[in-house]
């Protein structure tokens, strides 16, 4: 089976953030960047696919500037056989014309299966993948949890509020990833020697008119410091008297 | 010249072919390993470790009973071997002895310590057979032990003396014209036993006994290099070769060469070792004595480090046995001999390696094969992912933002080496804080004290604030050299970038790491740690503290960290600390302490992973800390306060566990 994992380069979320000095982008000075969690699960669940079938190939495509490289390789340490990198140094914030370059690509490359993480851990559209699925006129199943094949059939588990789902559809096909799949390996030191060697394609992305813009970013209010009412019973009548007309959570 | 002389001439030499045949295929197995680097260098110090621990059995003498039994049989086969020489000189040449070639007391003083020492030895040999058989001491019992093997060792060495003694007692009751009592006085008390015996039949019986032990000896020589007692051989070479008690600094890893084209990563199997550790497993002798200290084997984990040696030279010589080399991939030394449990099991606080009599090197095993579970085959507990994860992306084996590692210091007016840096001043140190002390509520107090007694003592000194990152120690001893050597070199690029040359910390595995193993990258600094440090500024009067001369008593006892102390020898300096700051304490020691000391559990990424097999190690060794009856348990270690201060606060709240930074900086003078 042959597979195409679009992977996105994302912040170490565990850092905190501050805004550039134009306003609407993230000071890069002094993050981390790293394949989004989601597209992580993907990559690894197509690696599984490919190992248990003992055949096909993993193709990962990242749309960005030359640091998505990184990115890409990182993947083809963790085993994807070949990168495609679509060029577009500056960043994109309109989903669509995202999926518009994507789905030029993935039109031509005969795949089986494209996967994409449920959503992007930065901005969290969820819209991609749906897109790329609509401008490729194939059937979608997205936040999938768990992952079949029978015969030209992907047989896809969908987590619920309280129960799941079991949805299936034929092949080719695009499936978005949600977490509990399969936790991304480690790249050992043999995937990270190897992947140096592995064929990363650098394109010019076709993207799309973008039809939105970001007008301005702004960090969440800091959060007030906490209180302490008293100690010992005698402070709880003015702390439940706070927790009801203050917190209003009473 | 008789047909029994032209006889033994034959046996003789064939035994001598035989076992130089034995050996020249032994060293060919060594030859399977790695090339070995700095081996043969400071050869003053090898000479040294080759008296102290060789010759005069230093470590032996660690257990003080049977160290006496195995000194009696070492010394006594080095005595007796010069007798054996001219016991195999005379089987050769008719006649021969050493008598006429030294004068006569030198000559009596021989013949007397060949029967002392054979005494000697049958005594030591009756005690070891006692240990094994009737009190069947614990470390000396394993499943991966020959059992049997020893004990024809020692009937063997027992047999050896007896009809040493019986050859010389027959000679005397065959020839009483010769008889020299005081020269031999055990063998002649022996004559006097059989001094019933007709001269003619003595002559019979001393030709008995006289090839008997002549067979017994050729035998010997040539069972060595089958057996587990192949150690008389290797062990004093091993000894010489062996850097674990130098030279240079102690328990360093070996850097690899990331660079290059490696085929395999680490060692799966014993050809992926050094020769060196290959000639460990040869000098290995069972003694068990790494594996009844080993905090993994001793809290019930399966990690026994004599079994790993006996492992590697199993497999050696299953390898180099095998007569269809297809076949031998089957089972390589990780998976097929060593599991992966056994390896994560490791705190690498090498008790195992400063016990071993014979100084064998089996961190170095556990690690390179960690490496190739690492590097090769990304095999590790799961638990671990989160570490090296966090390590690559914040310079930290926890996910704090390193944009918070200076925050402990708001408001305590520490520079930073940066804005030292443009004010155009430069430190008289650096204070290298780590990540435990940085982020860790708990080591974040000891920081402060630290930083507090700096400031109190006039000081001058900086941090390198959100410039610093994790050294790489636990990913290095966690098989993830790739991810250590990133992390060390750009540690090393930010020290030089500040022309940094002297740095205190008060975390032994920064001091050890910076220290000892930055040299391979280039990064050379005089690296204190904060024990020493403080020790000094007591000593010079430089800190301000209050003696409190009549104060209530307060005992304490000291906790070991293995990194400062059997890594760096430092062990008294926090003692003498504590002692300074608190004149009137009570100092009570454990009963493992100093280089016997037991790991808190948390050394080589045991940080890091779950323990739930047997016993926890930092509960087993809060115990052994409760029952000295101290108040207080003192460490110099922010790994060694977490695991203590979590295993001692939930079974005793009144003892308290503190950093000596932290005592020192209670006396502060305010």
């Amino acid at each position: 089976m042959k597979i195409a994992v679009c992977i996105k380069r994302v912040p170490d979320m565990d850092v905190r953030f501050k805004i550039g000095a134009n306003g609407t982008s993230v000071d890069e000075a002094g993050l981390k960047f790293d394949i989004s969690d989601f597209d992580g699960y993907a990559v690894e669940a197509a690696l599984q696919i490919k190992e248990k079938a003992n055949a096909g190939e993993v193709v990962v495509i990242s749309l960005g500037a030359d640091n998505v490289q990184e990115t890409l390789r990182k993947a083809m340490s963790m085993g994807a056989d070949r990168a495609v990198q679509l060029k577009h140094d500056a960043p994109v914030f309109d989903s669509f014309a995202i999926a518009t370059a994507l789905a030029a690509e993935l039109s031509t490359g005969g795949y089986d299966l494209v996967m994409f993480g449920r959503m992007s851990i930065d901005t969290a559209n969820q819209a991609t993948g749906t897109m790329v699925a609509e401008l490729l006129g194939l059937p979608i199943i997205t936040a999938i949890s768990k992952l079949d094949f029978d015969g030209g059939t992907v047989k896809a588990r969908r987590e619920l509020e309280g129960s799941y789902e079991l949805v299936e559809c034929p092949l080719p096909a695009i499936v978005t990833i949600d977490e509990g799949i399969a936790r991304p390996r480690y790249p050992s030191l043999k995937g990270i020697m190897a992947a140096k060697k592995k064929p990363l394609e650098t394109k010019p992305a076709q993207v799309g008119e973008q039809r939105y813009t970001l007008d301005k970013m702004e960090l969440p209010a800091e959060r007030a410091a906490g209180r302490i009412v008293g100690e010992g019973k005698d402070a709880v009548p003015e702390l439940v008297r706070l927790l009801k007309e203050e917190a209003k959570v009473l | 010249m008789s047909a029994g002389h032209v006889l033994f001439t034959i046996l003789f030499v064939c035994a001598l072919g035989f076992f130089a045949a034995n050996i020249q295929r032994l060293i060919g197995e060594l030859q399977l390993g790695h090339t070995d680097d700095a081996r043969w260098n400071d050869l003053p110090t090898r000479f040294g470790n080759f008296l102290r621990i060789g010759i005069f059995q230093e470590k032996i003498f660690r257990d003080s009973i049977a160290g006496p039994m195995h000194a009696a049989i070492f010394w006594g086969f080095g005595i007796l071997t010069l007798g054996t020489i001219e016991f195999l000189l005379g089987g050769v040449i008719p006649g021969f002895s050493f008598q006429p070639y030294f004068i006569a007391p030198v000559y009596a003083f021989f013949a007397l310590n060949q029967d002392v020492w054979a005494a000697l030895v049958i005594a030591a040999v009756g005690m070891a057979l006692f240990r094994r058989l009737t009190k069947r001491v614990k470390r000396l019992q394993g499943a991966e032990t020959h059992p049997n093997d020893p004990l024809l060792i020692l009937s063997w060495i027992a047999a050896l003396m007896i009809t040493m003694f019986a050859y010389e007692a027959f000679e005397m009751v065959a020839h009483p014209e010769t008889l020299t009592p005081m020269l031999r006085p055990i063998s002649f008390g022996v004559a006097m036993a059989f001094s019933w015996m007709s001269p003619s039949a003595a002559a019979v019986a001393h030709d008995l006994a006289w090839w008997t032990h002549g067979l017994l000896v050729l035998g010997f020589l040539n069972y060595l290099p089958y057996s587990k007692h192949l150690h008389v051989v290797a062990s004093l070479p091993n000894v010489f070769l062996s850097n674990t008690s130098g030279p240079g600094p102690k328990g360093v890893m070996k850097p690899m060469d990331l660079e290059g084209d490696l085929e395999v990563f680490g060692a799966k199997d014993v050809t992926d070792l050094s020769w060196k550790s290959l000639l460990d497993g040869f000098a290995c002798t069972e003694c068990g004595r790494c594996t009844s200290v080993c905090p993994a084997h001793t809290t019930g984990k399966l990690l026994s480090p004599r079994k790993i040696m006996i492992n590697v030279r199993e497999r050696l010589e299953s390898y180099a046995h095998a007569a269809d080399k297809s076949t031998v991939a089957d089972r390589t030394l990780l998976d097929g001999y060593i599991t992966e449990e056994e390896l994560w099991s490791c705190t690498s606080c090498g008790a195992c390696v400063q016990e071993c009599p014979v100084s064998i090197d089996q961190l170095s095993v556990i690690m390179e094969l960690r490496r190739n579970l690492v590097l090769g085959e990304s095999r590790f507990p799961e638990e671990v992912m989160p570490a090296f994860e966090s390590m690559e992306q914040r310079g930290s084996p926890w996910a704090f933002d390193p944009g918070d590692r200076g925050k402990w210091a708001e408001g305590m007016n520490i520079p930073t080496m940066a804005e030292m840096a443009e004010r155009g001043e430069r430190p008289e140190v650096l204070y290298w804080v780590g990540c435990m002390g940085s982020f860790d509520d708990r080591a974040k107090k000891t920081t402060v004290a630290f930083a507090q007694i700096m400031q109190a003592s006039g000081v001058k000194f900086a941090i390198l604030g959100q410039e610093e990152k994790c050294n790489g120690d636990p990913a290095r001893r966690m098989g993830n050299e790739y991810l250590y050597q990133m992390l060390a070199k750009d540690n090393i690029e930010t020290l030089d970038k500040y022309g940094v040359r002297t740095i205190v910390t008060a975390c032994p595995h920064c001091f050890h790491q910076i220290g000892n193993e930055f040299p391979q990258f280039g990064g050379n600094y005089d690296v204190v740690h904060h024990s020493t440090f403080i020790e000094s500024l007591l000593a010079q009067g430089r800190v301000p503290i209050v003696q409190e001369l009549h104060g209530p008593v307060r005992t304490f006892t000291y906790h070991d960290s293995c990194y400062l102390g059997r890594y760096n020898d430092v062990y008294d300096a926090p003692r003498e600390t504590l002692r300074r700051a608190l004149p009137v304490i009570n100092l009570v020691e454990m009963p493992r302490s100093k280089d016997k000391g037991l790991c808190c559990g948390a050394g080589g990424g045991r940080m890091f992973m779950e323990e739930t097999v047997g016993k926890r190690i930092n509960v087993e060794r809060a115990e052994e800390a409760l029952a000295t009856g101290a108040d207080a348990i003192a460490v110099a270690c922010p790994f060694c306060m977490t695991m203590m201060a979590d295993s001692v606060t939930s079974r005793d709240a009144n003892v308290q566990v503190y950093d000596i930074a932290e005592v020192v900086a209670g006396q502060l003078r305010t």
